[in-house]
């Protein structure tokens, strides 16, 4: 059986009081807006928004604790890289003003290593970390505030075909089934005296002794969806075209989100394609 | 004649990627409001012939068919699924596994939708569905989180929504507790009393008599060996393959030799009352999430010697409890010690040395090239030397009747068999305590007689502990049962303790059986529960 996110309805949440399509829309104007810019100026804004939705979602911090500190873990750790390696900013700077640089005092074939801290790797650090948490805190949100029952129906309004709007439905709780397969997997492997902390041996030999873990979870995802085919199958899915049991409207504050969504993404193209919003360093 | 619902002649069909046919020449037909029971040990063809029936074969699963099958007089050979569909509803084994929908109304609702039939009518048929199977209470729930038994009740209500003539069960029954199992059987005699043909694949015959099937087809190998009345059935079927009313096996059972006597735990026998306590759960409680619990201060040993059964309803918290004692999850309060060590201080590897835990799904850990390496996994990675492994391996191997497979790839055995490899792979352990969670379901019979009598005289074990459905299971094989219920210990002791309170047993979903019966008639003389052909041979 899929699994399902952690979604429940929440009292006062602002979020769960739109419409999906009308929150979906508002997330991707939201989402090109944010990759428009790399000025850490212009995304500040843009990390206010995500944190008031956050705020206002009514998901509790006990519910969103791990999902949340892996992020902040993953996005702090390609900051730090960065900044410490300066790659990637060369897309956006041509010259570094080097505040400090520290030189290890030994070599590695012939390769000393050195720690250069400039403005621009500085300020690219920052910009990356705002971008970055402003697109993790708003797409965290949706897997806990939008109702798993409304995925198809979402997307069939947004304009799929039956059959792409409830593959998206699929897709979408497989994220989660997937997980909770790799954990029983995890379990009855543990449960034979396998431990995966433990492994040994060159890359290639690591690799192959995942394949406790690997095979039986890649064999019971395609077990499940061939046991998916045949239900739907059975109860002749794609046979004419369908009737979507629940109903959406929208209502006023939707339009308002979505034209509010709407405008952001306008202003953020114009303001960026007359040049504004590039990387800025003090 | 052509007006019958169903017409099946000289069916026969070949999976594509497999030797030999999986069904041959089958002719038969069934009459509205007919209950035709179709019997059988694993792989003899049921589910094949089902699968004819409801059209998966041969437009999902391609092989080589022939004959022909008619529905209410017309070839359905150039029928489209969703034709059929309207017809014949189908409800698989597991529930989980057909389930779609996140809510339970959208599940009932999902084959209508596929029609393209007007909401108003949708919205009506779910209604009346969940009427009919008196579950409109569970309308707006998340499927997730229902019990087995409302999940097999919700994926019928999603069958009949489609308003079928031909109703097949496929083992219905398999996952669900007593209790539930005989609320499904109810509702199956009920809409069969309405005009619905019904044909119901079950291993579980002494159950379903019952509800008094019109008549039993018993399939083996592919072919049909026996159709007609019911009591045509006890005498002509072997007891041991097909389970039977305890009343007819031991009226048979007293022409046959008596059964060999069981050695229970060779290594323990003979070394005196004196208990020592392998693993102790002290005020043990638990919560998946913050602020809800699901076992409630369990306090319980498990002795050198035990062999325990574990009763309960779908839900209450077994295998939660059971997870426990190899340190998968770690009570929040109290503490749980394996052999003096608390859990929270090894690492579950570390136990696994000293307590074997077997999954009740085998499809989560099977992943090895060949069944040898399969059940070497687990012993190599205890470090046991090598010519060791192969003599575990081997004797894993005898116990669950597999040695001809043993260089089959195990993810392409059937399910049955991929059970039995998850069992051997824990055997090949030889930890010092057994722990199985459901182990008989999905098996045939005499298959899970047979494994439960060898597991049970393994001469490494010193306890062994076992969740089971199953009342005869536990009355046979277990020298202590225990009822787990809403996450607590209902009741702890000895097999006639526990099982002669029927009250008790009613209000945990557990229902008496014929040789649960038998044997607490004749107890006083016994002294002990058998089985019924054991019970045959004793002078009552």
């Amino acid at each position: 059986m899929l699994a399902a996110w952690r979604y429940r309805k929440r009292e006062n949440s602002l979020i769960q009081s739109f419409d999906p399509r009308a929150w979906i829309i508002f997330f991707v104007c939201f989402l090109i807006s944010v990759l428009s810019f790399w000025d850490v100026r212009f995304l500040l804004p843009f990390l206010t928004i995500a944190f008031f939705a956050v705020f206002t979602s009514r998901v509790t911090w006990v519910e969103m604790r791990r999902a949340f500190l892996f992020i902040v873990s993953f996005v702090l750790f390609y900051a730090f890289l960065t900044f410490l390696t300066g790659r990637g900013g060369m897309e956006v700077y041509a010259q570094e003003r080097t505040l400090r640089e520290f030189t290890a005092g030994f070599s590695i074939f012939g390769w000393t290593p050195t720690l250069k801290i400039t403005v621009e790797r500085i300020f690219f650090a920052a910009s990356q970390l705002v971008r970055i948490s402003s697109i993790a805190l708003m797409t965290i949100l949706i897997p806990y505030s939008l109702n798993p029952a409304l995925y198809g129906i979402t997307f069939k309004r947004l304009g799929l075909s039956d059959k792409f709007a409830y593959a998206m439905d699929l897709t979408m709780r497989f994220i989660p089934t997937f997980g909770r397969d790799f954990q029983l997997t995890m379990d009855a492997q543990r449960a034979r005296g396998y431990e995966l902390e433990k492994l040994q041996g060159g890359l290639i030999g690591q690799v192959r002794k995942l394949g406790p873990i690997v095979v039986p979870v890649v064999i019971h995802a395609i077990m499940g969806s061939e046991d998916i085919i045949d239900a739907m199958d059975l109860r002749a899915f794609g046979v004419a075209p369908r009737t979507w049991f629940d109903e959406l409207t929208y209502q006023k504050r939707d339009r308002v989100l979505m034209a509010l969504g709407a405008l952001i993404l306008i202003v953020s193209l114009g303001l960026a394609m007359m040049g504004y919003g590039k990387f800025w360093t003090p | 004649m052509t007006n019958l619902p169903l017409i099946v002649e000289d069916l026969s069909f070949k999976y594509r990627d497999r030797a030999g046919a999986a069904i041959h020449n089958l002719t038969f037909e069934a009459h509205a409001g007919e209950i035709l029971l179709i019997a059988g040990a694993s792989g003899c063809g049921k589910t094949t012939l089902v699968r004819c029936i409801n059209g998966l074969i041969p437009r999902s699963y391609k092989g080589e068919l022939s004959g022909k099958i008619s529905i209410f007089g017309e070839d359905v050979k150039d029928w489209k699924l969703s034709q059929i569909s309207q017809k014949v509803g189908t409800v698989l084994q597991d529930p989980d596994r057909q389930i779609l929908g996140t809510k339970v109304v959208n599940e009932v609702a999902f084959g209508l939708e596929n029609l393209g039939m007007p909401r108003t009518e949708i919205v009506t048929r779910v209604n009346e569905s969940l009427e009919f199977l008196k579950i409109p209470q569970l309308r707006n729930r998340d499927t997730f989180s229902l019990s087995g038994g409302e999940k097999q009740k919700v994926a019928l209500a999603g069958v009949l929504a489609m308003r079928p003539s031909i109703l097949l069960l496929d083992e219905p029954l398999a996952s669900l507790d007593p209790a539930s199992a005989q609320e499904a059987l109810d509702m199956v005699r009920l809409l069969a009393d309405q005009g619905m043909t019904i044909l119901l694949v079950e291993h579980r015959v002494e159950d379903v008599l019952r509800i008094k099937p019109d008549r039993v087809m018993f399939m083996s190998e592919g072919q049909m060996r026996y159709l007609g009345a019911v009591q045509g059935l006890s005498s002509l079927v072997n007891y041991h393959q097909v389970k039977l009313p305890a009343e007819d096996v031991l009226a048979r059972a007293k022409r046959d030799p008596a059964p060999a006597e069981i050695k229970v735990l060779p290594r323990v026998a003979g070394l005196g009352a004196e208990k020592e306590a392998l693993v102790k759960f002290q005020d043990v409680a638990f919560g998946y999430e913050a602020g809800r619990e699901v076992l409630h201060g369990v306090n319980l040993e498990i002795n050198r010697g035990d062999v325990i059964a574990v009763l309960g309803p779908n839900g209450a918290g077994k295998t939660t409890f059971v997870k426990h004692a190899i340190g998968l999850l770690k009570p929040k309060a109290g503490k749980v010690l394996v052999d003096g060590r608390d859990t929270h201080s090894a690492s579950v590897a570390e136990i696994a040395s000293m307590l074997g835990y077997v999954f009740q799904s085998p499809s989560h850990m099977l992943f090895a090239p060949t069944v040898r390496e399969e059940l070497a996994f687990g012993p190599t990675n205890l470090k046991h030397a090598k010519e060791q492994v192969e003599l575990e391996v081997k004797e894993a191997l005898n116990i669950v009747n597999l040695t001809d497979k043993e260089n089959d790839p195990p993810l392409a055995l059937s399910f049955g068999q991929q059970k039995r490899v998850s069992i051997a792979a824990i055997l090949a352990m030889q930890s010092r305590i057994l722990v199985m969670d459901e182990p008989t379901a999905g098996q045939d019979y005499q298959n899970y007689m047979n494994f439960m009598d060898s597991i049970l005289q393994m001469p490494t074990f010193e306890a062994i502990l076992f969740i089971t459905h199953d009342v005869d299971l536990a009355a046979i094989y277990a020298n202590r049962v225990l009822i787990v219920n809403d996450g607590r210990l209902i009741a702890d002791g000895s097999p006639h303790d526990t099982l002669a309170d029927f009250e008790k047993l009613k209000a945990n979903r557990l229902v008496p059986t014929s040789l649960l019966a038998l044997n607490l008639k004749h107890f006083a003389t016994t002294g002990r529960f058998l089985r019924a052909e054991a019970l045959a041979h004793f002078n009552l």
